[in-house]
Parts: C-alpha cells; sequence; structure tokens
C-alpha cells in the first residue's frame, strides 16, 4: 500500500462514518430510531438490503470460489428471486398492517407469547455467533494484507459501526449502506476492467473467457441432481428458495430494511430490485474470479496466497525442491494454455487440453503440499493477493475501504437487529412495559453500543481462523431457519393453527433438521426439511379435538 | 399524529399496472437468466 493508497483508505472511512451521522441526525424517537418513522425509499432499503446481505467475506472469497471450484456458487441464489416475490405478496403488506417493529412481534398477535419468546431465542442465538464472526473474518485477512495486528482492524471497524449505527439508528446504517454499494459497484467493475487489461497483449477478452471455460471455470449451471452436491440447478431453486424465504421473511436484519418503507409498495420495489439485481450481480463477482484465474495462467501466483504462512513456508527445508515443482508445473501449464488458445483443430485441441489439465493437476498438488506443511487455508487470501499486487495505486487503497466498508455494512444491520430484537421482544416485553418513549429509546442506543462491544469482544477472543468458521455460521443458519420459516408459513397461512401446535411444530422442526443433517452435509436442505416438518406437525397437532374446560 | 398512527398506503407498482404482473415478470425474468446461464456453460464447456 502506498501513501496514496492509505489516502483514499482513510478518505472513504471518514466520509462513510460522516455521511451516516448526518443523515442519522433526528432519530429522536424510537419509531425513528428503529424504522426512521417508515419513510425510506425503495432504492435505499434495496441497496440496504444488499449491503446487510453481501459481508466482506462476499468480496474476499466469491471471486476466489470461482478461482478454485469455477462459477456454480452462483446457483445458490436462483431461489432469491423467487423467495422475493412470495415475500412481497405475503410478509411485506402482513407486517406492516400488523404495524410491529419486529417479525417476532407479530407472532405473539397471531399466536402467543412463546412461540414469540421462542422464535426471539433463535435469533438471537444464531446472529450472536454471526455478529462476532463477520468482524473478525475481515478483519483477519486486512491485518495480514495490510501488516496491521489483528486487534487493530478490530477495533477501528467495530469502533466506527458502533459510532454512526448507535447515534444514527437504522436512518444512518441505510444511508450509508446506499454509499456503500455504490462504491461497491464502482470497485468490482474497476476490478474487472484491470484484471482484463492485466492480460498479455496477445490474449483477448474472448481468449480469456475460452481459457477459463476450458479450465472447467466457468461452470454456471450444473443439471446433473446429487444430493449431497451444495450448488446445483436443484438445490438453488429449491433449497436456498426456502433458505431464502427464510433470511429474508423471518430474519430480523433484514426483515427491519423493508419494514422501514413509507409504503408497502416501496417495500415491494426494495425486494424486487433485489430479485433482478442480485443474481447478474453475484456472477459478475464470480466472474472476476474467472479472469484473476487467466491472469494467473500467464504470471506465477505464489505457492501460498496467505502473505505471512507464505514467508514461514520459505524458512522449511522442503521449501525449495516444491518452489521448483510448482514453477515447472506453471511453465508447463502457460505453454498449455498457449497451445490451447493458438488450437486452430479438435485434434490440436484435445492435445493441448490434456497438456494443461496434467500441468495443472500438478500445481494443484504442489499447491496442496505446500498448504500441508503450513496448516493454512489460503483461499480467501486469492483475491486480496491479487488486488494488493497488481492493481494500480489508489485502487488498492479503494478496494481495501470497499472490504471495510462491506464488512461494516453487515455487523451495522447486525448489531442494529439485535438492539431492536433485544429492548422490542425482550426488555419492552418481559421487564419494562410502558415505560415512556425516550427510555426506550436511550435503551435502544445503549443496546446498540453493548451488541457492537459483543462484536468486537467475540472477534477479539474466540474466533482464530476463518475458512471453516464461516462455513460453521451460514450452517448454524440453516439449522435454524427451517424451524423459523415454518412458524412463520403457519402464522400466515394456516389459521386453524394456534400457539401450542406451532410451538410443538417448531420443537419438532428442530429435531428432523438435525437427523437431516446426519443424512446429507448439503445444508440448503436442511431448510426444507426444517420447514416442511414444522407445518406438517403442527397441523397434526391442530387436528387434536379441543377439550372443553371443566 | 404521532408515527405509529400513521396509515400504511398500499400503491399500484410504478409499471405493469397490477404486482402480480411485476411478479410473473421477475419470475420470466429469472427463468431467462437461468436459460442465458445454461446456455454460457454449455458453449463454453471444455
Amino acid at each position: 500500500m502506498t501513501t496514496l493508497d492509505w489516502v483514499v483508505l482513510f478518505a472513504w472511512l471518514i466520509f462513510l462514518v460522516s455521511y451516516g451521522l448526518w443523515r442519522g441526525r433526528g432519530s429522536d424517537t424510537v419509531n425513528q430510531y428503529l424504522l426512521a418513522g417508515k419513510t425510506m425509499p425503495w432504492y435505499a432499503m434495496g441497496l440496504s438490503i444488499m449491503a446487510t446481505q453481501a459481508s466482506a467475506i462476499t468480496f474476499i472469497s466469491t471471486p476466489a470460489q470461482a478461482y478454485t471450484d469455477g462459477m456454480r456458487f452462483v446457483q445458490f441464489y436462483f431461489g432469491l428471486p423467487i423467495a422475493m416475490v412470495i415475500i412481497c405478496a405475503t410478509a411485506v403488506p402482513i407486517f406492516h398492517r400488523a404495524k410491529v417493529y419486529t417479525a417476532y412481534e407479530y407472532l405473539e398477535k397471531r399466536f402467543d407469547a412463546k412461540t414469540r419468546s421462542l422464535v426471539t431465542l433463535i435469533f438471537l442465538i444464531q446472529r450472536c455467533a454471526a455478529s462476532g464472526v463477520a468482524l473478525a473474518a475481515p478483519s483477519i485477512a486486512l491485518s495480514v494484507i495490510l501488516g496491521w495486528p489483528f486487534r487493530v482492524t478490530t477495533f477501528v471497524m467495530g469502533g466506527l459501526v458502533i459510532v454512526y449505527t448507535a447515534t444514527g439508528g437504522i436512518k444512518a446504517v441505510t444511508w450509508a449502506d446506499v454509499q456503500q454499494m455504490g462504491v461497491i459497484f464502482g470497485a468490482l467493475v474497476l476490478a474487472l476492467v484491470i484484471a482484463i487489461s492485466l492480460l498479455p497483449s496477445d490474449v483477448s477478452f474472448i481468449d480469456a473467457v475460452r481459457l477459463a471455460g476450458e479450465a472447467g471455470k466457468l461452470n454456471v449451471v450444473q443439471t446433473r441432481f446429487d444430493w449431497n452436491d451444495r450448488y446445483n440447478l436443484w438445490t438453488g431453486l429449491i433449497g436456498a428458495t426456502f433458505l431464502m424465504l427464510a433470511y429474508f421473511g423471518t430474519d430480523q436484519s433484514q426483515v427491519q430494511r423493508y419494514l422501514t418503507g413509507r409504503s408497502i409498495g416501496q417495500s415491494r420495489l426494495s425486494l424486487l430490485f433485489n430479485a433482478i439485481a442480485k443474481v447478474p450481480m453475484q456472477f459478475f463477482i464470480l466472474f472476476i474470479g474467472t479472469m484473476v484465474f487467466v491472469f494467473f495462467l500467464f504470471v506465477r501466483p505464489p505457492l501460498v496466497f496467505q502473505p505471512v504462512e507464505m514467508k514461514r513456508l520459505e524458512t522449511m527445508e522442503q521449501y525449495p525442491a516444491l518452489e521448483a515443482r510448482h514453477e515447472r508445473a506453471f511453465d508447463q501449464r502457460q505453454v498449455a494454455a498457449r497451445h490451447l488458445k493458438d488450437a486452430r483443430d479438435s485434434s490440436t485441441r484435445d492435445a493441448a487440453l490434456a497438456e494443461f489439465r496434467t500441468a495443472q493437476m500438478e500445481m494443484d498438488a504442489a499447491h496442496r503440499d505446500a498448504l500441508q506443511l503450513t496448516g493454512a487455508n489460503d483461499t480467501n487470501y486469492i483475491f486480496l493477493s491479487f488486488v494488493t499486487h497488481y492493481l494500480p495505486r489508489g485502487i488498492i487503497g479503494l478496494i481495501i475501504g470497499v472490504i471495510f466498508t462491506a464488512a461494516m455494512s453487515a455487523i451495522s444491520g447486525e448489531i442494529n437487529s439485535l438492539a431492536t430484537v433485544t429492548v422490542i421482544d425482550v426488555y419492552r416485553r418481559h421487564f419494562r412495559r410502558d415505560a415512556p418513549d425516550r427510555h426506550y429509546l436511550l435503551a435502544s442506543r445503549v443496546a446498540t453500543v453493548l451488541w457492537g462491544l459483543y462484536a468486537i469482544l467475540f472477534a477479539t477472543f474466540f474466533v482464530h481462523g476463518f475458512g471453516a468458521l464461516i462455513e460453521a455460521v451460514n450452517q448454524v443458519g440453516s439449522y435454524f431457519y427451517g424451524t423459523m420459516l415454518g412458524v412463520f408459513v403457519l402464522a400466515f397461512f394456516v389459521k386453524r393453527v394456534g400457539g401450542n401446535a406451532a410451538f410443538a411444530g417448531a420443537l419438532v422442526g428442530e429435531a428432523a433438521i438435525v437427523a437431516c443433517s446426519r443424512l446429507t452435509s448439503a445444508y440448503l436442505w436442511y431448510n426444507v426439511a426444517g420447514c416442511l416438518v414444522t407445518v406438517a406437525v403442527a397441523w397434526i397437532v391442530s387436528l387434536r379435538p379441543v377439550t372443553a374446560p371443566r | 399524529m404521532p408515527d405509529e398512527e400513521r396509515p400504511i398506503p398500499d400503491e399500484p407498482p410504478p409499471v405493469l399496472g397490477t404486482w402480480p404482473r411485476v411478479y410473473a415478470f421477475v419470475l420470466v425474468y429469472l427463468a431467462v437468466v437461468i436459460l442465458a446461464f445454461y446456455i454460457f456453460t454449455v458453449h463454453f464447456a471444455p
């Protein structure tokens, strides 16, 4: 990072926090602080929903996922437009007309206090861990890349988020998200353009796309059904639809965004904006990863992308042999890639492809051996390594700033929703029912600060690595979302089901998810199983004849 | 009137006239995107 990069990075962070504080002024009632007085236009809500969902890891690990596994991850988002349409037609008008602050408040109106409390508890448990990891994961990556102590990056990000979220409430969060998404879009386009422009002069854009295809990276749609495969057309259309329904329809971090809309129509438009934009956006981010892969066909990548582990590897006695093997395989792969690019007939192409695959396997083997020696997982450093080594001055600072603020937008959304649920569903419901508005406003600000501090402390002391942990947090979500969705499906559509039946359904639904997790590791299916079992059990329980009181 | 008392307006979509038509448009759009991705995958498959 040069001086210019540091200037760009800090200027962006200072602007963002100041802008959030400025837009968040006037949040002096609970309704203003938690729901922005229901005044938000659709585009602000739509971009905020997108920003809350897209954490820093989206920008760090999604291109890396395309680099290693191809573009098939985009199928994970195929369920999103379907879910958005269903939510627009059902949840949005119901929540708006119920005049609630949280989705769980509605459950008491429809069922009873214990069902509300159960779902509130489920939300708090899963979001607790997620908020810490959302802060820790980018902190770890950025501290390695910037050479800062991990705690410094954690405190900088966490501290800035607390300042504007606690002061300006959801208005500050939403308007800061709007700025962030604007810059994120711009930075992504720049990253792609630069990745393509860095290709050798004899490799055109079409050549690059063809090479990515030959390397198997453009596997966007996989139609073959496999129960254990996490990402194919069917898990995307069925499993992900349930996950997205649960996430956008029952998770307060998202529900709160569209409850700020000045009308039902504005809230619907914000969700439909995501329905239209999200899939192409993910395709675009993954495509950047494939272009980074093609770039590294002609420029030798490091043996290990994680710089600290790479330095450690260099001190090991196996390093020289491993490095020589990696270099030899890279040279062979580069020659094969050029043969593949220039192949004019099928026999030349087949020979070049076989040569390419052999060299690729040898490179992968050398990389794998290096990772085994260091015990590291470097996937999440691939894109960061490309950015910091090959992008022009100033742009590096911008991209690092984008990653910082992507983390901040996800965390601000999470602590804001955690504070809302804590105050509305726990404190006001169970401890202090009839206090004046000013009291709950103060409680909301205090809860925001406390949840922010919790996220910092959790990230600092309990998170030590982030490869497996991110996956674990995603899976933890899928352990609960199915049940939450099932309860809301009952609330919206099955009139005969009451509180006891819904509560029983939720408990059995959780047991079904645990059973399902033993059958398959493809966690998207847990959402389907949890929801269907919750609904079925509650419906069966509701058929039981009611005994008249004596 | 306090914020909480304000009625929540429902309004027609800015395009296509009714919300069901907008929903149908989004689903058709998804089908077209998936089809385009599928053709892209097949075209560039090794």
